[in-house]
């Protein structure tokens, strides 16, 4: 086999990883050429990783019993990724026929050292596991890393193991110490050159490559001050550039007039850049709902429709009183409880008096463990029903189940229960809602929930 | 460096750098022997002494080999079991004795190891109802099926090497080792039994019966003394032997003159003493230079002190830092704000007080930041969403582990809460994994990171 030209083939096509490439090939070498007995590929995501590797064996070893791909994520024991691994040695598929057999049947280290010892008794040249996400190796028992970096000796093959992560291998070694560093090969980050090579092969047919990487360039700087991750770039240049090109089209402006572009893509760029980043809009929704709006209408109309589409409906249809004992849940949640006469009592005497308290206390506004920051605390809730029964404007009428209320924010996990699931007294529980949140479902019963919080920004 | 730029050198052909190539990368692999071992001579005595008097003599042996990982004791064991292979292939019928192989490691139970035991031994007959009774019927059972397959009745003597004994030995009951050590110190049956262990203390692991059977007998390995030998053992993995048929002897001196060459470079030598000094390493040190061979080739033909200085550096370099070397500018924004915490007197912070520490800082700061230019404070959805990958890079950790359930709940700040009294993400602690002088180094190494950030990090 030809390393050299399977080299010159793989550089042609993943652009910006040559040191990566030569490293690995030249660790495999040929295939009767001793291997090590661990690699490990680490990197950032979206650096190429388990595309490579994976393309790099394909190539490497057509017929693809000297290797065997998998996926940590879905092998989620011990005995399923053995039993992977077996399979793929033996070139054996499980289908219909076989009725979805596997190999062997290992479930143990042990089964699998001895199927493997025999397996490869006899046969040529390394063979190898790739195992993708193999942070999840860890969470299989301590010896199976072991085992796996051990595996050339217990079974007495060349076996080669190689590990994709984006962990570093610091977090893998194991606790009892028994395990050979493996080989480590980093994939470093994307220049903005390579980045910029990578994304030219998602130019579209029919549109000028210069044109859109220059649309890329700009999407690229302004993008890559909060995520690096190439395949998110990706996702961003995919859904706005239709956008971008779309006043063409429409007689707004010509392929040159690039200020004017992105002038009137602008409104995107600000309203949708977070919002498709963040997944708040899915890809399906953008591209049936930014039809709709078109550059030609008012700019404010784009955002308003962007944010229109963001919007999940109000996700806390909750009936009246509910909203309040939510927002008596977070207040009992957030403020401290010797403030509560303070906040709720009816009686305006010692008000000012009270205050002056509230000012000497040492967790005033600014602290870093103010409750805002340190999250919801438990609280009791005969504490919870006392500040309801004060916030509530009249006399609840007794036909309201409060407990019945009660039990289904539980359900809908807006509370927590934090104490022990069989006591039926004094129940602790904790409020799940965000400012944002709750902030909504006050302003909906018109109640001014920020007169009542301490020590809120 | 092609051979004809060399006056007097050898003719060099593909094949036999191919053979070098592959002779001392399984060397350096670990997947053959060096060709001598240095500064084990004494072990490798009392070990093949012992197993050699098992075989001839028919004793019952047994004895512990001692040693950190790395010094040896597997490559003293696999040397003797060569030197016995050699040593008694001229008895009559070919294996007069037979081999069983036990690793802590693999074999995690008793029932297992007697299973494998019974494979190793290449018994045929289905165990599945001698395995019911106790171990040392069961045991006994397969010694005697062995014996009555021998060729007069007589018992053909069976090494057992029991690596990772330490974890053989935490074994429930410790019935394997009780019936091994029993039967070795009973005279009838000729067995010796090595156990191959890391920890010094391992004998104080077995129960008292177990101890009382044991023979006593404890060789220790050292690491290598000193640093000549030290270097030694990478000349040895690194030369070829020049009485190799395959190799014409120009070649031969020439590739171990340019090993030599190699190894008396100063940088060279000064990483070998590192190595040495830090933990005497020997997989490290041959690790570094797997690189430089697996370079060999007709263009190529002999190590070249270049690719052993790159490979040196790599081995050097910090992976953690070369992970976060190009992290988007939010993101270190973040690590910068937990440094702050940490620098605050805040031991465990959330995503919260982060977030509040770099909102507070940026809105303080990015009005005077004119040379910022485009620097904006990020929603706090979108410093989540950053702040997850830093978490998915284990650079930050949640703060409450405890060392027993340390495996399950390892990424559960992604993974959602597991009960339901586990608070929201943005609220669970969590702690940074960098040092303080790392943060600051980050930072300083990086190419177009803005002064006020900078300076945030240098305060």
């Amino acid at each position: 086999m030809d390393v050299d030209a399977l080299g010159r083939r793989l550089r042609k096509q993943f652009p910006g990883r040559d040191g990566e490439l030569d490293l690995l090939l030249s660790l495999l070498g040929e295939p009767e050429d001793p291997s090590p007995p661990g690699i490990f590929v680490y990197g950032p995501s979206a650096t190429g990783k388990s595309t490579i590797v994976r393309e790099l064996f394909a190539q490497y070893d057509p017929a693809g019993q000297q290797y065997a791909l998998v996926n940590c994520v879905e092998c989620f024991t011990s005995r399923l990724l053995f039993e992977r691994v077996l399979n793929a040695w033996a070139g054996h598929v499980p289908n219909r026929e076989n009725k979805y057999a596997n190999v062997a049947k290992s479930d143990t280290s042990v089964d699998f050292v001895a199927h493997a010892r025999t397996m490869l008794k006899g046969r040529r040249g390394t063979h190898y596991i790739v195992l993708d996400q193999a942070e999840r190796l860890r969470d299989r028992g301590p010896m199976l890393l072991t085992v796996l970096l051990r595996l050339s000796e217990l079974t007495g093959a060349q076996v080669s193991v190689v590990m994709i992560s984006n962990v570093v291998w610091d977090k893998f070694r194991p606790r009892h110490g028994g395990a050979v560093d493996p080989i480590q090969v980093y994939f470093s980050y994307y220049t903005k050159q390579h980045v910029l090579e990578i994304l030219a092969s998602d130019c579209p047919d029919d549109e000028p490559r210069e044109f859109f990487l220059t649309f890329v360039d700009a999407v690229y700087e302004v993008f890559h001050r909060n995520c690096v991750d190439l395949s998110e770039l990706r996702h961003l240049v995919a859904l706005l550039y239709p956008k971008f090109v779309q006043p063409v089209f429409e007689g707004q402006a010509t392929r040159n007039e690039f200020a004017r572009l992105f002038k009137l893509c602008q409104p995107y760029f600000v309203a949708a850049t977070d919002k498709l980043y963040l997944r708040e809009i899915s890809t399906s929704e953008w591209q049936r709902n930014s039809v709709k709006a078109s550059a030609k209408t008012n700019p404010d109309d784009i955002t308003n429709s962007i944010y229109g589409m963001a919007e999940v409906g109000d996700g806390l249809d909750l009936p009246y009183y509910t909203k309040f004992l939510l927002i008596s849940a977070y207040l009992a949640s957030y403020n401290p409880s010797r403030l509560d006469v303070q906040f709720f009592s009816r009686g305006k005497g010692n008000a000012s008096k009270r205050r002056r308290h509230k000012t000497s206390a040492d967790d005033s506004l600014g602290s870093s463990n103010r409750q805002q920051l340190l999250g919801p605390k438990s609280f009791g809730i005969e504490r919870m029903l006392a500040i309801f029964y004060s916030i509530i404007a009249e006399p609840v009428d007794s036909s309201v189940d409060v407990q019945t209320q009660m039990a289904s924010l539980i359900t809908l996990r807006l509370l927590t229960k934090v104490s022990a699931g069989d006591r039926l007294d004094s129940i602790n529980c904790k409020c799940n809602v965000s400012l944002e949140t709750i902030r909504a479902v006050a302003r909906s019963v018109r109640f001014e929930i920020d007169r009542f919080l301490h020590d809120f920004s | 460096m092609p051979s004809s730029q060399r006056p007097g050198s050898c003719m060099i052909d593909a094949s036999s750098i191919q053979h070098a190539r592959r002779l001392v990368l399984d060397r350096l692999h670990g997947r053959t022997q060096l060709p001598e071992l240095i500064g084990l001579e004494t072990p490798l005595d009392l070990v093949h002494s012992l197993l050699d008097r098992t075989i001839s003599s028919q004793e019952g042996n047994t004895a512990l080999l001692i040693g950190p990982r790395g010094s040896g004791k597997s490559a003293i064991v696999e040397r003797v079991l060569n030197m016995l292979a050699e040593k008694h292939t001229d008895r009559a019928d070919s294996r007069r004795y037979h081999i069983v192989r036990l690793n802590g490691f693999v074999h995690t139970n008793d029932r297992i190891a007697l299973r494998d035991i019974a494979t190793q031994l290449l018994i045929e007959q289905d165990l599945g109802d001698v395995l019911v009774g106790s171990f040392a019927d069961a045991f006994t059972y397969i010694l005697n099926l062995l014996r009555s397959s021998g060729a007069d009745g007589e018992m053909p003597p069976v090494i057992f090497i029991l690596e990772e004994f330490d974890l053989l030995a935490q074994h429930p009951k410790q019935s394997l080792l009780y019936t091994l050590f029993d039967i070795a110190q009973s005279q009838q049956t000729p067995i010796a039994v090595l156990g191959v262990s890391a920890r010094i203390d391992v004998i104080d692991l077995l129960e008292k019966r177990v101890k009382s059977r044991f023979s006593h007998r404890q060789i220790y390995v050292q690491n290598t003394a000193n640093l000549e030998d030290f270097e030694g053992i990478a000349r040895t993995a690194l030369r070829i032997n020049c009485a190799d048929e395959k190799l014409s002897a120009a070649f031969s001196n020439e590739f171990n003159h340019q090993v030599d060459n190699v190894l008396a470079d100063e940088q060279v030598s000064a990483y070998i003493s590192d190595v040495f000094d830090f933990g005497k390493d020997v997989r490290q040190l041959l690790r570094t230079f797997v690189l430089a061979v697996s370079h060999l080739s007709i263009r190529s033909p002999f190590i070249v002190v270049s690719d052993v200085l790159a490979a040196i550096a790599r081995e050097r370099s910090s992976a953690k830092m070369l992970v976060l070397s190009n992290i988007s500018l939010l993101e270190l924004c973040l690590i910068i704000a937990m440094r702050s915490l940490v620098k605050g007197g805040n031991t465990k912070y959330n995503f919260e007080m982060i977030y509040n520490e770099y909102k507070s800082f940026m809105s303080r700061h990015i009005t005077a930041a004119t040379s910022g230019g485009s620097m904006k404070i990020y929603k706090k959805s979108v410093a989540l969403k950053a702040f997850e990958t830093l978490v998915g890079l284990e650079i930050v950790r949640p703060a409450t582990i405890t060392i027993s359930s340390a495996s399950n709940s390892r990424n559960d700040l992604l993974a959602g809460s597991v009960q339901g009294t586990r608070a929201p993400k943005e609220y669970r602690m969590v702690q940074l994994m960098l040092e303080p002088g790392q943060v600051s180094d980050l930072v300083g190494e990086r190419a177009g990171v803005p002064v006020v950030i900078r300076r945030w990090s240098q305060q």
